[in-house]
């Protein structure tokens, strides 16, 4: 018994809080701190799916930060368990959204093209960075990518509905009409989308950070979609939802053949991601758009400068 | 049951086995203490060797097929990865029905992306 615990101390000593945890648990069996483990992984990955639901992310944005930075996990399975949880909020997310009818199917799958490609780009690119062992560079980026979407809430949080805009050959090409019932607004709300070929770009970048830093990238998306294609944000935050598991996906595979997929906090990862994007929807319908920003931008600050510092080798 | 719905239950039930496989796997590694050459401990470390670069389909058929906890759990991430591309491809069946060729082409591109990914990269690489 004795010999068990030495073993279970020596084994996970990097992590300062799991620690404390053990230490306040009697461990008479070596599946104690497994279990606990897990567990842990569940409950943390179902607070970011829950905030990740409630902002249109996959959930990998508050997921990576808190995995690498309090849990002490190697970003290449912090961004592999993230990014396969991804596809899990996606999914999980999707069956209800399509009910909801506010997701638009075409105007996703149009996207898709670009977040794929981008994603497959990106994926490579980390395969080479992680090879060369410059992980900081991968800290850096994903603290400046959570800083960035900070201002662009922020700039955006004035409006619950998008200026109007004249239909471009691209709005009928790709036929981006649409309509949905808002709840908040209490109104039917019909919709156009311009610009197809300025959210292509914009998504090809997005799908490059989804697959270079293993998280949805539904920031991005948004933007892609309500700033250039200037279609409603309860638009852009459905339909991205809906996308980024179809991007993951591509992403994801790449990850598996680079081995940065853990199993052990993968699955738990997944399955808390699940439950916290199930309350997650729950929640998404009775809060506005703004105060949704408001919240999920305090968190960003905080998450993207512990981020940064990590990168350039301080503390943390 | 038109189209949405079935797409709705596709992703449902995708999700709900792949959960179920990685709790199962989970419950195999608790009651098993091991998977293979791997102690628990191994398995459930933050910097643990054991990744997805060992599991080929290969060897998570044979792994499945003799309850290796480890592969279970890979089968259950392997589900939720599919999810997304069954999507895909009922998408593609939902726009050659309506017969929104643009539309079928489109989806048609994504899976091709989708398929390179998962299928024809690992080879490219030989990896």
């Amino acid at each position: 018994m004795i010999k068990n615990r030495i073993k279970i101390f020596q084994f996970n000593n990097k992590s300062l809080i799991l620690e404390k945890i053990y230490i306040s648990t009697p461990k008479k069996k070596g599946v104690i701190q497994p279990i606990l483990y897990f567990l842990m992984l569940i409950l943390v990955s179902a607070i970011s799916g829950i905030l990740g639901a409630l902002v249109g992310l996959g959930g990998g944005t508050f997921l990576v930060p808190i995995y690498t930075l309090y849990l002490r996990i190697p970003i290449a399975y912090a961004t592999g368990a993230s990014l396969i949880s991804t596809i899990a909020t996606s999914s999980g997310a999707a069956s209800a959204y399509i009910k909801d009818k506010i997701t638009n199917v075409k105007l996703g799958m149009g996207l898709e093209i670009a977040t794929t490609s981008g994603s497959i780009v990106g994926a490579l690119t980390v395969a080479l960075i992680y090879s060369h062992h410059l992980q900081y560079i991968i800290y850096i980026v994903f603290g400046l990518v959570l800083l960035s979407q900070v201002y662009i809430q922020l700039t955006r949080s004035k409006y619950e509905l998008p200026k109007e805009m004249k239909p471009d050959w691209s709005t009928k090409l790709f036929k981006l009409y649409g309509s949905y019932y808002d709840v908040v607004l209490g109104k039917e709300v019909n919709y156009y989308g311009v610009r197809w070929w300025l959210g292509e770009i914009i998504m090809f970048f997005a799908g490059f950070i989804s697959g270079l830093l293993g998280i949805g990238s539904g920031a991005l998306k948004v933007l892609g979609m309500d700033w250039a294609m200037n279609l409603p944000m309860k638009v852009s935050t459905t339909t991205s939802n809906f996308m980024i598991g179809i991007t993951a996906a591509t992403g994801s595979s790449i990850y598996w053949i680079y081995g940065y997929i853990q199993p052990f906090i993968a699955a738990g990862t997944a399955i808390g991601v699940l439950i916290g994007a199930f309350i997650g929807t729950k929640i998404l319908v009775r809060i506005t758009n703004r105060s949704i920003r408001y919240i999920f931008s305090a968190i960003l600050i905080f998450l993207g400068i512990q981020m940064v510092l990590r990168g350039l080798g301080y503390g943390f | 049951m038109d189209f949405n719905d079935a797409i709705a239950y596709a992703l449902r039930a995708g999700v709900i086995v792949s959960a179920a496989l990685l709790f199962i796997g989970f419950l195999l590694l608790m009651i098993k203490g091991k998977a293979g050459y791997y102690s628990i401990n191994e398995i459930a470390s933050t910097a643990s060797v054991v990744n997805s670069s060992y599991y080929s389909a290969n060897t998570l058929i044979k792994g499945t097929l003799s309850f290796d906890p480890i592969a279970i759990m890979f089968l259950g991430l392997v589900i939720l990865i599919a999810t997304p591309v069954i999507r895909v491809v009922l998408g593609i069946a939902q726009f050659i029905k309506e017969k929104d060729w643009i539309y079928t082409v489109i989806t048609l591109i994504v899976f091709f992306n989708l398929i390179f990914a998962i299928f024809i990269l690992p080879s490219i690489l030989h990896i």
